[in-house]
């Protein structure tokens, strides 16, 4: 039975457009400073392509309907993460001492632990079927993560060059990916 | 398990979204019960008893096994 309807804008259709543009515009910034190119196109960029999505989220919201203001707290938390990171990439290239690196390095952490909270409470917000395709997509996630890296540790041996441990977060990421597929499809 | 939730909706004149809005879940969820997919939780069960004005076992039956 569809029960979809297009939407008419409101307050909360433009507090989720404002808050992608500003998630956008930190991503360009992220972005813009580690291609070296200008930072306010970055940011113009990155803002345009996050009203965007907001624009097309609000007007069609996905199939799971998500209140929007847990996506928005998830964007703020994403915000601050690659504001971190920003943070972190500009402070890397100012001649600092040793210890100061590592305290720079330690920047984006703050970044993560926000947007680990911002996904928790959004997880906690989640009926329970919702709740049970999260658990089994991040049982998936890790499980495949898991086979991926004790795998290839094993090809390492083998003589495969080793590689950059920011790896297992886009292995992590695509397995999640994956998991929440196969169960929305399981659901459906 | 099988459930009459569809039938007891249609008697009502309701869609999967009022439902789904009445007991404070998603519409997906309603369809994957519906569907028989997803098995609903006691409390949600209760939930449902109560706003149909039933029992459980009226809405829900075993498998036979």
């Amino acid at each position: 039975m569809k029960t979809e309807e297009r939407r008419s804008f409101g307050n909360e259709e433009i507090r989720t457009i404002i808050m992608t543009a500003i998630t956008g515009g930190a991503f360009g910034l992220l972005y813009g400073y580690g291609f070296e190119f200008s930072l306010w196109l970055g940011v113009l960029v990155g803002a345009l392509f996050g009203v965007a999505i907001g624009f097309r989220i609000s007007k069609r919201p996905p199939r799971m309907e998500y209140p929007m203001a847990i996506f928005r707290r998830i964007m703020m938390a994403a915000t601050f993460f690659l504001l971190t990171s920003f943070g972190y990439s500009y402070l890397l290239d100012q001649n600092l001492s040793q210890a100061q690196q590592y305290w720079a390095a330690a920047l984006p952490l703050l970044g993560w632990s926000a947007l680990i909270v911002g996904i928790g409470m959004a997880i906690a917000s989640l009926d329970e079927m919702q709740r049970r395709i999260q658990t089994e997509a991040i049982a998936i996630g890790f499980a495949g993560t898991a086979i991926f890296v004790g795998g290839y540790a094993l090809f390492q041996f083998s003589g495969l060059p080793e590689v950059n441990v920011g790896i297992v977060i886009m292995a992590m990421s695509v397995f999640w990916l994956a998991g929440k597929l196969w169960t929305l499809w399981r659901y459906r | 398990m099988k459930s009459k939730l569809k039938i007891f909706r249609a008697e009502r004149d309701w869609s999967q979204a009022q439902l789904a809005e009445a007991l404070g879940v998603s519409r997906q969820t309603i369809n994957a019960i519906e569907t028989g997919k997803y098995d609903p939780s006691l409390p949600l069960a209760f939930k449902m008893a109560q706003l149909f004005e039933c029992s459980i076992e009226d809405i829900f039956i075993p498998d036979e096994n």
